[in-house]
């Protein structure tokens, strides 16, 4: 060895290191333990995600809502909140500082990293799976349990439910109209059969125009794009803004496939995804504006079919 | 280069560079999307969650991610230095052998699996990364050999094949994955520095410093080796056990710092040649000050991924390269006819 005496240093900063280390490792595993020093129901509730904030909203816990991610726009009031990063990469720090007792997240991986540093500090976290229709029902009942508003929960589930259901009995019962959920043009992707955009479809009456799928939103090739014959195109808008340009875009786009029966006929419909693609209490609202678009005749002119669906 | 390395001239360097590691961490830790007193997080924590948020911000989130984006940084520019020397490739980075498409696919496959088992701590992501980079870096090593006695070319050559076929078996996988679970995997492949869990992190510390150590023990040697395999076996030296030392351990800590922060790309090819353009190429001074200088740089990057557009943050990958390439384009300027590559 050339260099012998330098080993000496390595070493000397190992040892420091793993004290650093070990002091701030006990210090951390220390709060772990802690047990959550609140029983109340939660005064200060943060949400990560548009849907929850919404429900928290509808089941009336609107004033205890301190803070929401960015992605969060409805209602109104929501805007006003202090934001804690996006839906995709939440703040961490945002939200320690904005002292929530109840955090709620969806559960998946970015989400689920803040819940466990938000966990190892001692702060009450409510992870939810939100993906399909049922789910949301549980997501509302466990909100309810957690914010210890159990009965309004109930409410709010019911009422949901019960709208759905009239819905379904108005206009599921037609003759299932052939529809195509385009989330984006250029490379053309689709919403599959295991969405719950499909179960909104099936919901207003329609059918999903692309069979089973491996993918849940796929790419799919201008030959099946053909062959499926859709009645209705439902193209999700890019952002709630400009709709009315977008629709023209859709239609010049769209005009290439004149095949199509929904080309033919006209029926391409630009819907806002805020409204009809969110998981949350408006889910009725959404189900409403797709079934408007696929039976104009039980709701009203075509016309004002495109008016209702901004 | 002007003047001989001296232990003494050595130590002193690595003091210096260390103590500026350690105003760098402490100043970033101190600097985020929330204002956050010192005298505050000297009070220590209260009662209970929210009684002292500056507290619970600095030692619960920002130490943690500090010192994880010292430890990523530090791994990847010693790799860097590694595999530069073994392939004698100034392109050669961490990822050159195929570990970050072996690491990809284990993510995207413990992503596509749901599974949700931890394993001391370790999330599946961490678990599967680790698990897919050290299985392509055997791989890759163990074909390389098949092809006979020379080696590197051979080496390289089944890297960057190995490497294009995981990618487009990772193309395939991604076009199936749902929307969500596809951000996920999009955000760790651009790396993506988050908090972790302090026993993950302890563990990982020990490894990577650990792997670092025995990597400074071979210095000597990979000095000899650079000169040629013949000179290196006249003075003593056996490449082969020489270079499969130090490809496993420079695979070991990259496996560790991906499996930790995902794919943080120029780390690992810029540091190595920043510090060798400006302190000489000497393995025994380049290595240590490469990892520090390199831990340094992440940490700086990864406090301006999560502050410049508060708050919302950004994967740092973004930041090294934006940030890395014309930084490291000045000093090949300024620098480069004083030395040339890998002498």
């Amino acid at each position: 060895m050339i260099l012998k005496k330098s080993w000496t240093l390595p070493t000397i900063t190992i040892v420091c290191l793993s004290c650093v280390f070990g002091l701030y490792w006990a210090a951390a595993s220390r709060k772990t333990f802690r047990l959550p020093t609140t029983t109340s129901p939660p005064k200060r509730i943060v949400s990560l995600a548009p849907n929850l904030t919404e429900i928290l909203f509808a089941l009336g816990l609107g004033e205890n809502v301190v803070a929401v991610s960015n992605n969060c726009d409805w209602p109104a009031e929501a805007v006003s909140r202090k934001k804690v990063g996006t839906f995709w990469q939440p703040n961490t720090e945002a939200i320690i500082a904005s002292k929530p007792d109840l955090v709620i997240t969806l559960r998946f991986e970015q989400q689920k990293a803040v819940a466990d540093t938000l966990n190892r500090l001692g702060y009450k976290v409510l992870t939810l799976k939100v993906e399909e229709i049922e789910e949301l029902f549980t997501a509302i009942q466990k909100m309810g349990e957690a914010a210890d508003c159990i009965e309004r929960a109930e409410k709010l589930a019911g009422s949901i439910r019960k709208k759905t259901n009239d819905l379904q009995s108005k206009y599921g019962l037609a003759n299932k109209v052939k529809t195509l959920w385009v989330v984006q043009v250029e490379p053309l992707r689709i919403a599959g059969r295991s969405t719950f955009v499909n179960e909104m479809l099936e919901l207003a009456g329609g059918e999903n125009a692309i069979g089973p799928t491996i993918g849940q939103y796929p790419q799919i090739g201008t030959e099946e794009l053909l062959a499926c014959g859709a009645e209705v195109i439902i193209q999700s808008a890019m952002g709630a803004s400009n709709i009315d340009r977008q629709q023209q875009a859709a239609e010049s786009f769209w005009s290439k496939f004149a095949a199509l029966p929904a080309v033919k006929n006209n029926r391409i419909y630009v819907v806002n995804p805020d409204t009809a693609l969110r998981l949350g209490p408006r889910l009725p609202e959404g189900i409403e504006i797709i079934a408007r678009c696929l039976h104009p005749d039980t709701a009203m002119e075509k016309h004002n079919v495109a008016l209702q669906t901004r | 280069m002007a003047e001989f390395l001296t232990p003494k001239n050595l130590v002193i360097k690595i003091v210096v560079c260390s103590a500026v590691l350690a105003v760098v961490m402490c100043l970033c830790a101190l600097v985020g999307t929330q204002r956050i007193s010192l005298e505050n997080v000297l009070a220590g924590p209260g009662q209970g969650p929210g009684e002292n948020t500056d507290y619970e911000i600095f030692v619960g989130v920002r130490i943690p991610r500090v010192i994880l984006a010292a430890l990523a940084g530090a791994a990847l520019a010693c790799a860097g230095v590694i595999l530069q020397a073994i392939l004698r490739n100034p392109l050669a980075d961490p990822y050159i052998l195929g570990i970050s498409s072996g690491a990809g696919l284990g993510v995207i496959i413990a992503v596509l699996s749901g599974i949700t088992w931890s394993f001391w701590a370790g999330s599946p992501i961490t678990v599967f990364a680790f698990a897919g980079a050290t299985l392509t870096v055997w791989l890759v090593w163990y074909i390389g050999h098949l092809a006979g006695k020379s080696q590197v070319t051979s080496l390289l050559l089944a890297g960057v094949v190995i490497n294009a076929f995981f990618s487009a078996v990772i193309m395939f996988l991604t076009s199936i994955l749902k929307s969500h679970q596809l951000r996920s995997t999009t955000l760790w492949l651009m790396g993506n520095i988050t908090e972790k869990d302090p026993s993950v992190l302890w563990v990982s510390a020990v490894c990577i410093l650990a792997g670092i150590l025995g990597l400074f023990s071979i210095c000597h040697r990979l000095n000899v080796l650079t000169f040629g395999q013949e000179e290196a076996k006249g003075l003593g030296v056996d490449p082969a056990k020489t270079r499969f030392a130090a490809f496993g351990l420079a695979a070991f800590i990259t496996a560790i710092a991906v499996s930790l922060s995902g794919l943080i790309g120029f780390v690992g090819l810029i540091i190595p040649h920043a510090v060798r353009l400006v302190f000489g190429p000497d393995h025994r001074q380049l290595l240590p000050v490469s990892a520090i200088i390199g831990g340094a740089f992440l940490v700086i990057a990864d406090t301006v991924a999560r502050t410049i557009v508060a708050p919302a943050q950004l994967p740092v990958g973004v930041i090294t390269a934006i940030a890395g390439g014309p930084f490291f384009l000045v000093l090949l300027a300024k620098y480069s006819r004083k030395v040339s590559w890998l002498k």
